[in-house]
């Protein structure tokens, strides 16, 4: 799950990374107050989970009350479905720095990455200058040591008393890395002022789904989401994505589903919905089918080739959920695995056509889509 | 000679008396494993498919030898379950577990990688030398996808891999040693790790690898091919060529990130050291023929 940038700053506070003063409005009404707090000049930073924000010009810098409203106004009204905006001090600044902490898989560390030129992406900055990109490996089973905290600030050209803030920052980041189940933490930019105080100018946090368990602060809100279909479906534990094709995907497993959006790209269709409906969903046919139901697709696409999600299982649901839903389009299925004979059998009974063949069941769907006989 | 199972190969159940652990460790036994063992805290003296349960690893293992550990554990105990078994010395592991939380997959590859133990999975069906052994779960009992033959294949894909393994039976050939490297992000052992046993099988003519968009493990497969370290054919099938930028398509692995780990890059390493990619699963057949020159 990844977090606004005003719940990372909520998260940089309490461990006590200083953080701009702000507060967060939720309509005009509550701006005034909130620049009362900030004094101006002030940031308008519009809460999306969309990067690039600055360039789509979601962030503002007002200088008096009539600007502040007037932009306000404008991005409460923007396409980006701007809900909260963080009303922020302008701070002044004298140098940025880049800082996050992610994971390597290859040779399984936490990796620190920092740059003394913040503000600026890092994959861009990864392409056009990558010699000035810090990494730092860490053991995950010893944690950060000092002597890596010292010798990233000092690669970072630091000294004095900022040498020691960025310090304290670095390990503070690397605890709210560790306490929050974090995919990726990041502080860009990281501001360094006139007064040589240390701010976080920006946040990003990202935390991993499957630590849920151990980790239950957020609730999953619709903000968090494109569309509500997939709000819908994220409240079941149904991965879902939003298209706007023809053909609705049904499909048992992440990497049969994206093998089979691949097919349908090819075969010139065009996809409504990628939904998952195996693993643990296996018996959720009913549900599944009617999240597809809410698109305006013309055909439903069901593929699977399960072991422990047995298809006889997935072929009933499916019987069931056509009972009950009465679905107002055709229905392609292609569903094997452990008990299929039995699968098929249910399927012929109910009066649909079982396939075998994923490629064939795709080109099926995509001639359907477009308008031939089922 | 097969890789990392074969029907010798000693091997034990953590969490076997659990539904899914009972189950599988029956199906393993048909297909042929050599289950020697179970542990389940709470549960010694019960018996599974005549196999003695014991508290812990370390009491398992005062009373039998064991090679390899097989965990039907639930994802959130895991990482205990691994580092038990690594601290007992057992050097394969298998974890077939579905939402394994990135931070402890991380500290278990790195202890895995510190004891020169091999952690297969986790989001796995596990490994498969058809007709010899399995630890996982695999319709082994389904010819025309699990049949013996001298195709190595290794796998991010666990919904495809049943595919792809039917197109290679379909095609005539078979499949020697399956490794279901799994499709966590950070999976206990990468495809590169085990090109090495490939290279080194007598039963291994070529390899498949099914793999898709995120990540790099493809691209090491062709660094391992470029630098000699693996010669024999390189064969793969990659989803996600259509994937839209930025979404995440199921598998936490499977985003393009900063512009890295798309299907693209994956198709120009392999290629650039005369490896094929496969556009469609059912082409791999016929890809299989060409390299081998049949």
């Amino acid at each position: 799950m990844k977090l606004f940038e005003y719940q990372a700053k909520e998260v940089f506070k309490n461990i006590g990374i200083s953080i701009p003063e702000g507060v967060v409005i939720t309509s005009i009404s509550e701006l005034k107050r909130a620049a009362g707090k900030t004094g101006f000049p002030l940031v308008l930073k519009s809460q999306i989970l969309m990067g690039g924000r600055g360039k789509a010009g979601l962030i503002r810098f007002v200088k008096d009350q009539v600007e502040a409203d007037k932009n306000c106004l404008e991005l409460f009204e923007s396409d980006y479905n701007v809900n909260t905006i963080l009303v922020e001090e302008a701070v002044g600044i004298k140098n940025e720095i880049y800082l996050s902490i992610t994971v390597d898989p290859v040779t399984a560390s936490h990796m620190i990455i920092a740059c003394s030129d913040g503000g600026v992406e890092i994959e861009t900055l990864a392409v056009e200058a990558p010699e000035k990109i810090i990494r730092e490996f860490v053991d995950p089973n010893l944690g950060l040591m000092p002597f890596q905290i010292k010798d990233i600030a000092f690669r970072l050209g630091l000294e004095g008393e900022v040498l020691k803030k960025i310090s304290s920052v670095i390990g503070k980041l690397y605890q709210a890395f560790l306490k929050n189940d974090a995919e990726l933490i990041e502080i860009n930019p990281l501001f360094i002022t006139g007064n040589d105080d240390v701010i976080a100018g920006d946040g990003k946090l990202s935390i991993d789904d499957n630590a849920e368990f151990r980790q239950k602060t957020y609730e999953i809100t619709r903000e968090y989401f494109d569309s509500d279909a997939e709000y819908e479906s994220a409240l079941e534990g149904i991965p879902y994505l939003q298209f706007d094709g023809d053909i609705s995907l049904m499909c048992a497993g992440a990497g049969l589903t994206t093998t089979v959006y691949d097919l349908i790209n090819y075969e010139g269709g065009t996809v409504a919905n990628y939904l998952e409906f195996g693993g643990p969903n296996y018996k959720k046919a009913l549900r599944a089918m009617e999240l597809c139901l809410k698109n305006d697709s013309k055909v439903i696409l069901i593929v699977t080739f399960g072991t422990i999600a047995r298809a006889d299982v997935m072929a009933e649901g499916i019987v069931d959920a056509i009972n009950r839903l009465k679905p107002d389009r055709p229905i392609i299925t292609c569903i094997r695995g452990t008990n299929e004979e039995a699968a098929s059998k249910i399927l012929t009974k109910a009066g649909l056509v079982p396939l075998y063949d994923t490629e064939e069941a795709v080109r099926k769907a995509v001639s359907v889509a477009a308008g031939d006989e089922l | 000679m097969s890789i990392f199972i074969d029907e010798k190969t000693r091997v034990l159940v953590q969490g076997i008396t659990g539904k899914e652990g009972k189950y599988w460790t029956e199906h393993m036994i048909g297909c042929g494993t050599t289950v020697v063992a179970g542990v389940t805290p709470g549960k010694e003296g019960q018996q599974i498919e005549g196999r003695t349960v014991y508290h812990s690893v370390r009491r398992a293992l005062s009373k039998v030898e064991v090679e390899a550990s097989m965990l039907f554990v639930p994802p959130m105990f895991t990482k205990d379950a691994v580092f038990e078994a690594l601290d007992s010395g057992i050097k394969k592991i298998v974890t077939v577990a579905d939402g394994i939380p990135l931070h402890d997959a991380i500290q278990i590859r790195r202890a895995a990688l510190s004891v020169g133990a091999l952690v297969i999975g986790g989001n796995t069906s596990g490994v498969i030398s058809p007709g010899k052994a399995m630890m996982g779960f695999f319709p082994y009992w389904i010819e025309r996808v699990y049949k013996p033959g001298r195709i190595g294949v290794m796998t991010r894909i666990g919904s495809l891999t049943n595919e792809v393994t039917a197109m290679i039976v379909k095609a005539g050939f078979g499949v020697s040693s399956l490794i279901g490297i799994g499709g966590d992000p950070v999976p206990g052992t990468r495809f590169a790790e085990m090109l090495p046993f490939y290279e080194a099988d007598d039963k291994t003519d070529a390899v498949v690898i099914i793999g898709e968009l995120g990540g790099s493990m493809e691209e090491e497969c062709a660094e391992m091919k470029r630098d000699g370290l693996y010669t024999k054919p390189l064969v793969a099938f990659l989803g996600g060529r259509t994937a839209p930028v930025g979404k995440r398509m199921g598998h936490a692995g499977a985003i393009v990130s900063g512009g890295k780990g798309t299907v693209k890059d994956k198709i120009e390493a392999i290629e650039s050291v005369g490896g094929k990619v496969a556009e469609r699963p059912r082409f791999i057949g016929d890809l299989l023929k060409e390299v081998l020159g049949l």
